[in-house]
């Protein structure tokens, strides 16, 4: 009994100091705007610079910007979500752009509409159309994944390649050069994870294709993008010209130490290929090969995440007015984010600031970042969804018969099978 | 005898094999602390040498983490769920083989029956549960769910089995009440058993991660395991500095170990000399 | 037990009992029965988030049809099969090897071999799949004593896949159930070792006629935590293959899939729950065996 009331004591004391806190939270007046993110260098980084300027123009507003993994994240705000506690969520909260129908759809009114304060017409259209539902938009487009092709200069100069030869290129000529590269400067061309579909989601979206139609409804079997992607990727096994690797730390191994002559993926990826300073003017940034079918295009986007404000935080006109102030219109704050964190807004107008017109010595003097914004404008609008998840692991699957040379066509019939009976 | 070769052999086996399991065991540990000392980069590549970034880790690893605080949160999470656990479980682990009924069975079988349950399954009623009673972001929510461990209290009554009830009868005709008896007699002689529920006890809290991480809601509550985890999870991490993170998040436990099994050698082997 | 409850000292007894149990008993009850009831009752519904709504049996009958839960109670069942003996005995000799007083260094070894299950998740993960990779240290150690001719695919065969997570937990638990020995093993005299020393039992004897039979029912205990954490497995798998089950779910569990049901996937918190309830049932079902079997043997 004694361990009993021991146990209690405690209890007693801090229910006492949490209500004390709160009463001292209320006499203070001041708005204090949580915000839930992952990545400390990064999206943290970022909304702590963000607040500070905000802070600025109204000192009454704090921020608290609480960093978790991105996965926890997602668990938190879904709890919280499942729960109806009210208290268990943020203000503000970051949403991977894959998951965002998923998030509004599942849980409809959990999140504020923003359209009517923020003008979406400044933002890259697909950022804006993935965060829409029902003629409402909801969220604040924050970073871009747009896509581009890395490329060893000094690899592609051994096997007989400049620069110009690896702008606009075809996947069947990247291919080509590939089996080049690998003969003459004994390079394997790029790096696959036969348990990740990220450069799958790359081709397929750049011909403006997803695994669904525009009304939300599987487009798997007769998806002719998503069909000449597996056959590309099928492609590039047949011809060995790959490095099969597992999971992002092996991944990132294969460029840092020089194994890969190209990397094809979202702009974010720039700070890890800069890390190794060794490698400086060697890099050189092309956008991505095209699909040879109708609609193909030479952009596209992997990942990028934007910002949600939760309808029923107590802080939410000034948790809205902070995002529109900042995000929609502060064009020096996107310079910053991008000097200091290698981050590429989707606000348009951003790219006219001094930051993305700089050349960058590390991939020769080319200017990347006017390069990336460019291919910003570019990316098809489609419709991610509400299950990605669901097929990207149906899709995943199906890679290693793909790889043993089953027809694209049958593994497109099996992806089909398992997603009819994941989608429920 | 000593000399004989089947003796040596056997030496020569033991210690081969328990060298082996030992060298494998230690080996990503000693990679660890290696990574401590390289760049994130030369640990992607594979580095197995000592670098020169230790300082460099360190003092990113300081600024990144409010370090005192977080290891702070978790020394308290810890303590109160070890001492606690321990100690409602280990009387229940008693009563249940000590005091035998036939209703108490039925609920030992019960509390067992609850042992099954995949976490995931309860993580939401528990959390809408401690959103009543208005302790989410505090400790309190973090420690309270798992003091009524009834995986302790399964290992309490296996090794319960164990006691000597010769004990029991000797103290209840010296007169002990019966939780003198536990205190007096059970506790001291069930030192072993104490000590190896303790580092586990004390391992489990100190790593937890799914139930605080739903819980806890702030930067001023965190945990060292979400720290950790949330350094680990960035688009580029910094593993030298999540090295650093987790070997000295790796430290408190291998402490309590270190000194809980001198435990196991003097347990109950006093009590029978 | 009967006459418990007969007259003055069965009372006593009967009282005393219960307040030894009551604090875990009343802890238990409040942490754990509220929460169960509440997902037996989601697993009849279904729906998007917390759009539900009553379902009766169509969440069983989405099992039965679900390809993807298939293959995870296979590949479950198979990591209980393969690994929880495998661990058990590897541990059982490792403790009464280490509880040799004589053993020079023992408490260094022990730490040594503790050490996996405190190594953190995120740095075990990264140093198995560098350690393990298509050119990491493990093949080029393979093939350099000549044991295989080219690479092993580790993490990218779904054969060698599953090798390795068995290898993994392996590796981190058997340490941890070494504890639990260890612990017991204090309670066996050492005199009867001696005994069986001079009249000539050889040490392989030894170990099964006297220190198996003696530390039985923590080998039950330790047997059934083990088929708990096998057949829950999630946080090894979950790290390995980050977060996917692959390649082509060769790996996914029956944990892994609930995790991706709650939070990964639209969320189906309903059909998340029928599926852990079938992990109950095959705890239950394994675990009532292992008591049946155990009590077999005492007689």
């Amino acid at each position: 009994m004694d361990i009993f009331a021991r146990a209690h004591l405690p209890r007693i004391a801090a229910l006492a100091l949490a209500s004390a806190s709160s009463l001292a939270v209320t006499a203070a007046e001041a708005k204090e705007i949580t915000i839930w993110c992952w990545d400390p260098n990064f999206n943290v980084a970022i909304m702590k610079e963000a607040g500070a300027r905000y802070t600025k123009t109204h000192p009454d507003v704090t921020f608290n910007v609480v960093d978790f993994a991105k996965t926890d994240v997602e668990q938190k705000l879904q709890t919280g979500l499942a729960s109806g506690t009210a208290d268990a969520l943020p203000d503000i909260v970051l949403i991977e752009d894959y998951g965002a129908q998923k998030y509004l759809q599942s849980f409809p009114g959990a999140f504020a509409p923003l359209s009517g304060t923020v003008d979406y017409s400044g933002f890259a259209p697909y950022k804006v159309e993935l965060m829409t539902l029902d003629g409402k938009v909801y969220g604040m487009p924050f970073d871009s994944g747009v896509a581009g092709m890395y490329y060893r200069k000094d690899y592609l100069e051994a096997a007989g390649f400049k620069p110009e030869d690896m702008q606009n290129i075809t996947w069947d000529r990247f291919i080509e050069i590939g089996k080049q590269v690998e003969a003459k400067a004994g390079k394997k061309m790029i790096a696959i994870d036969p348990s990740d579909a990220g450069l799958i989601r790359i081709i397929m979206q750049s011909a403006g294709q997803w695994y669904f139609n525009k009304d939300g409804t599987a487009n798997i079997a007769d998806n002719a993008a998503l069909k000449a992607s597996l056959e590309t990727v099928g492609k590039i096994m047949a011809a060995d010209i790959h490095k099969p690797v597992a999971g992002w730390s092996d991944w990132a191994g294969t460029f840092a130490s020089g194994d890969v002559a190209a990397v094809v993926t979202g702009v974010w990826i720039t700070g890890t290929v800069k890390a190794q300073p060794d490698q400086s003017g060697k890099w050189g940034v092309a956008p991505i090969p095209a699909l040879s079918i109708d609609g193909a295009t030479h952009a596209s986007n992997l990942g990028g995440s934007s910002w949600y404000v939760l309808e029923s935080s107590a802080e939410k006109a000034e948790a809205i007015d902070f995002l529109n102030e900042v995000y929609a219109k502060d064009i020096d704050f996107y310079q910053t984010i991008l000097q200091d964190r290698g981050a590429v807004g989707s606000l348009l107008a951003a790219r006219g600031g001094a930051a993305y017109e700089a050349a960058d010595p590390f991939f020769g003097g080319e200017k990347v970042w006017q390069n990336f914004s460019d291919w910003l404008t570019k990316v098809p609008a489609v419709n991610y969804g509400i299950f990605t998840n669901e097929v990207d692991a149906a899709v995943i699957a199906q890679l290693p018969a793909i790889i043993q040379g089953t027809p694209v066509d049958e593994a497109l019939k099996a992806i089909d099978a398992e997603v009819s009976t994941q989608i429920q | 005898m000593r000399n004989n070769p089947a003796t040596i052999a056997s030496a020569v086996f033991t210690y081969g094999f328990v060298g082996l399991m030992a060298f494998l065991s230690v080996f990503p540990f000693i990679w660890m602390v290696l990574g401590a000392t390289n760049s994130s980069i030369d640990i992607i590549k594979g580095r197995l040498m000592p670098g020169e970034a230790l300082a460099t880790n360190i003092a990113n690893f300081f600024t990144l983490v409010n370090v005192p605080l977080v290891f702070w949160n978790s020394a308290k999470v810890t303590i109160f769920a070890t001492v606690l656990t321990l100690a409602v479980s280990s009387l229940a682990g008693y009563g249940f083989e000590i005091f035998r009924s036939r209703r108490r069975e039925n609920l030992y079988r019960a509390m067992l029956l609850t042992l099954m349950i995949p976490f995931a399954a309860l993580m939401i009623p528990l959390f809408i549960m401690m959103g009543k009673m208005g302790l989410i972001n505090t400790h309190i929510a973090v420690v309270l769910p798992t003091i009524g461990s009834a995986f302790i209290v399964f290992y309490f009554r296996q090794s319960t089995k164990a006691f000597p009830s010769e004990l029991r009868d000797a103290a209840k005709v010296d007169g002990l009440k019966e939780w003198q008896i536990f205190l007096y007699i059970y506790v001291p002689v069930m030192r072993s058993t104490y000590a190896a529920a303790f580092i586990i006890v004390f391992m489990t809290a100190w790593n937890n991660y799914l139930w605080p991480l739903i819980v806890l809601q702030s930067n001023e509550t965190k945990t060292i395991t979400l720290v950790i985890s949330s350094l680990a999870s960035a688009y580029y991490p910094d593993y030298g500095v999540v090295m650093v993170g987790t070997f000295l998040a790796t430290l408190p436990t291998l402490t309590v170990f270190f000194f809980m099994q001198r435990q196991f050698v003097q347990g109950m082997l006093g009590s029978v000399k | 037990m009967v006459h418990a409850r007969r007259g003055g000292i069965g009372r006593y007894y009967d009282v005393n009992g219960w307040l030894f149990v009551a604090p875990a008993l009343g802890l238990i009850a409040l942490f754990m029965i509220y929460p169960i009831v509440w997902s037996l009752w989601m697993s009849f519904q279904s729906g998007r988030g917390m759009m539900m709504k009553f379902a009766g049996f169509a969440n069983i009958v989405r099992l039965w049809n679900d390809p993807v839960f298939i293959k995870a109670l296979t590949n479950t069942m198979t990591y209980f099969v393969v690994q929880v003996p495998i661990m058990i005995l590897l541990a059982l000799v490792l403790a009464s090897l280490l509880n040799n007083p004589r053993l020079v260094g023992r408490g260094l070894i022990r730490t040594a071999i503790f050490l996996p299950c405190v190594t953190s998740l995120v740095a075990y993960s990264v140093l198995f799949k560098g350690m393990f990779a298509l050119d990491g240290i493990v093949n080029s150690t393979l093939e350099a004593i000549g044991i295989i001719s080219s690479p092993i695919p580790w993490l990218t065969h779904p054969f060698w896949a599953k090798v390795l997570v068995i290898i993994a937990i392996t590796w981190r638990w058997t340490g941890y159930n070494m504890i639990f020995y260890l612990a017991a093993l204090q309670n066996i005299d050492r005199s009867i070792y001696e005994v069986a020393r001079i009249d000539g039992v050889p040490a392989w004897a030894r170990f099964t006629h006297i220190t198996i039979p003696l530390l039985k029912p923590v080998i039950l205990f330790t047997t059934v935590i083990s088929t708990i954490g096998t057949l829950q497995l999630f946080d090894e798998v979950y790290n390995l293959t980050e977060g996917k089950g692959g390649p082509s779910n060769a790996t996914l569990t029956l944990s892994l899939y609930i995790y991706n049901l709650t939070f990964r996937y639209m969320p189906s918190f309903g059909y998340a729950a029928t599926v852990s309830y079938v992990i109950v049932i095959l705890v239950a079902m394994l675990a009532f065996l292992q008591f049946f079997l155990a009590r077999e043997r005492d007689r």
